[in-house]
């Protein structure tokens, strides 16, 4: 359980630089912090939460009933940033009542240092420029708003890439599966998933499974190659959009409801 | 184009000056925290946690979506009318009619640090445009924008598979933290699309609530030095900025997935909370009374904090209960624990309600 939560730690703290500041920071302020109520806040209630944190009782605890994979969000109540902003701020105070252009030159070293310490939180590979004002992927919007029917859902599989967009978007677009089978420590299978997702779809495994699960519309993207012509099997070609092909399974009735139903 | 510009002006309001003008109920929480910052995050507190106690019980009742609105709407309505109340009678007998937040007397020289501030504000400005220009392709989206969406459109709350659609049974331990009940409020009442309440709006309006909250931070901590005041905001700015350096650090939440209730956990409540518990704890100092609209905003805090996320109950109990258990013994004030108890209440409630759904 220790290795477990140390671990934790460990990884909450990414190369430990930033942890190593935000000590030397605390260890500063044990020595010159002297109004109480704030050595109270940003000394003892830190080092109260990481004995807790720490205490195998405790943390059997709570991984008992919330579960490890959340545990280390106790760590969110450790003032990281205030103590750091705060002590930077209190020796720069500090040093410019000597000399000031000292103490500028600390502050830009210390932004320097806490820049090399960490890591720019815009250069994830998660963060793209937004197609939209609705931040999904241009795609997903015109393929929703194309198969729409007012006044009822429709059912259509998509490929994976935009399944965690679609009912962000369009709630009445629902579909056989959604992003609960992209977390592969879930351990959740679809063979219907697995034959859209193959380098070559074969037509007549898809076909019947797409029906199956009530497929009023499938999804293909960009160069997908089908062993089998899908017009072989009832299905229409819809639409196009972003390069992403709409098939219509006509198999499956589509009917808007009439007006007041 | 005018529908549109009639949806940004509704979604201002609701986010900006309707919190506002409600932090007038607790803007004497503490004689220090009157200025615009406290009042717009207070408020917004106030307003959380009626969400909160309106909401969990519509929900277990299975009630619809459209109901559950209009009664939030109602809370907001009736504590418009008592701030307005309250503010009517303190202008009264202060003999001031400007409507505007009084603004608190702060040390240091009216321009010190004007170019440290038009960093902060830089700084700011770049990331609220990044909040926008940006989409951040998170797949705990695919749950909690889809939980909003479907609400908004079916009238339902947490009885349809937000992942794929059609019905189920009431998610009744999710629906204990209907933060994105909240979003879809803010869309059904601005007209504007939940996913873009979401994805856009909300991003841009809690950035800078967290910044508000820190701006808090900076006047307590530096009353004599408003270039301290900006220093401190900026070092802030560039540990978010930089905070990447692991994808658990709050700063990563707020950045990338502030639309989710555990961001505004991290990044508004824990913050707010230590905020507030340093009120409490100069209180205490300089051996004063605690004002009653300060043990009111640490209940709000309680409730905003299950709002956001189960956990929330957690993490505020062993937050109020450390820090105020440290407070009573190294001041020697064993009457703060009562009421700071009772403040944690609804977060035991709402942990033994999850405990039952588990």
């Amino acid at each position: 359980m220790w290795s477990e939560v140390a671990g934790l730690f460990r990884e909450y703290m990414g190369t430990g630089l930033m942890g190593i500041w935000y000590v030397l920071c605390l260890v500063w302020l044990w020595i010159n912090e002297k109004c109480r109520p704030r050595r109270i806040l940003f000394l003892y209630l830190p080092l109260a939460l990481l004995f807790l944190y720490f205490n195998p009782l405790f943390a059997g605890v709570v991984y008992g009933v919330v579960g490890s994979e959340i545990y280390y969000r106790i760590l969110w109540l450790l003032p990281i940033t205030i103590v750091i902003a705060y002590t930077c701020a209190c020796i720069y105070g500090r040093m410019a009542q000597e000399k000031r252009l000292r103490a500028d030159l600390f502050a830009l070293c210390a932004a320097g240092l806490i820049g090399i310490s960490g890591s720019y939180v815009y250069s994830s590979p998660l963060f793209s420029r937004a197609e939209n004002i609705y931040h999904v992927p241009d795609a997903v919007v015109e393929i929703c708003d194309a198969i729409q029917v007012p006044g009822r859902e429709v059912m259509a599989v998509f490929p994976l890439e935009l399944v965690q967009y679609v009912r962000q978007y369009s709630p009445v677009t629902c579909m056989p599966y959604g992003r609960e089978l992209t977390v592969n420590k879930w351990h959740y299978h679809n063979p219907l998933r697995d034959e859209m997702e193959r380098e070559v779809i074969q037509m007549e495994t898809l076909a019947p499974m797409a029906t199956l699960t009530g497929c009023h519309y499938v999804i293909f993207r960009p160069g997908q190659k089908v062993r089998g012509k899908p017009e072989d099997y009832g299905w229409e070609r819809f639409g196009e959009a972003r390069g992403y092909v709409i098939y219509r399974n006509t198999a499956v009735e589509l009917s808007a409801p009439a007006a007041g139903e | 184009m005018r529908i549109v510009a009639v949806q940004v002006l509704i979604l201002i309001l609701l986010l900006f000056p309707v919190p506002v003008a409600v932090g007038g109920l607790c803007a004497r929480g503490d004689s220090g925290g009157s200025g615009l910052a406290f009042r717009w995050v207070g408020g917004q507190f106030l307003l959380w946690a009626g969400f909160q106690l309106i909401c969990v019980p519509m929900i277990l009742r299975q009630r619809r979506f459209s109901h559950m609105a209009m009664l939030f709407a109602g809370y907001t309505v009736l504590l418009l009318l008592l701030a307005a109340a309250v503010e009517l009678r303190r202008r009264r007998r202060e003999g001031a009619w400007s409507f505007l937040p009084a603004r608190r007397a702060e040390g240091g020289k009216p321009g010190e640090g004007v170019l440290l501030w038009a960093v902060f504000w830089g700084l700011l400005l770049f990331q609220l445009v990044q909040a926008v220009r940006l989409a951040y392709g998170d797949t705990d989206d695919a749950y909690y924008v889809a939980v909003a969406s479907v609400a908004e459109n079916s009238d339902t709350m947490y009885q349809v598979l937000p992942y794929t659609g059609g019905g189920t049974q009431l998610d009744s331990r999710h629906g204990l933290a209907p933060f994105p009940l909240w979003i879809a409020f803010l869309a059904k009442l601005s007209g504007m699309r939940v996913v873009t309440v979401a994805q856009v709006a909300l991003p841009v309006a809690l950035i800078a609530m967290t910044y508000g909250i820190y701006r808090v931070f900076a006047a307590e901590l530096f009353p004599a030095s408003r270039g301290q005041q900006a220093l401190f905001l900026i070092f802030t700015e560039i540990l978010v900025l930089f905070g990447n350096y692991s994808i658990y650090t709050v700063e990563n939440f707020m950045i990338a997935r502030s639309r989710q209730g555990k961001a505004a956990l991290g990044n508004i409540v824990i913050p707010f909370l230590l905020l507030l518990l340093l009120l409490l704890l100069r209180r205490l100092q300089e051996k004063e009374r605690i004002p009653l609209a300060l043990y009111a905003l640490f209940g709000a805090a309680a409730l905003t904090g299950c709002l956001c996320s189960t956990l929330g109950a957690l993490l505020v109990c062993m937050a109020i209960g450390l820090a105020g258990l440290l407070g009573a013994v190294c001041y020697k004030r064993p009457g703060i624990l009562p009421p700071l108890i009772a403040c944690c209440l609804p977060c035991v409630a709402y942990a033994v309600l999850y405990l039952l759904f588990d």
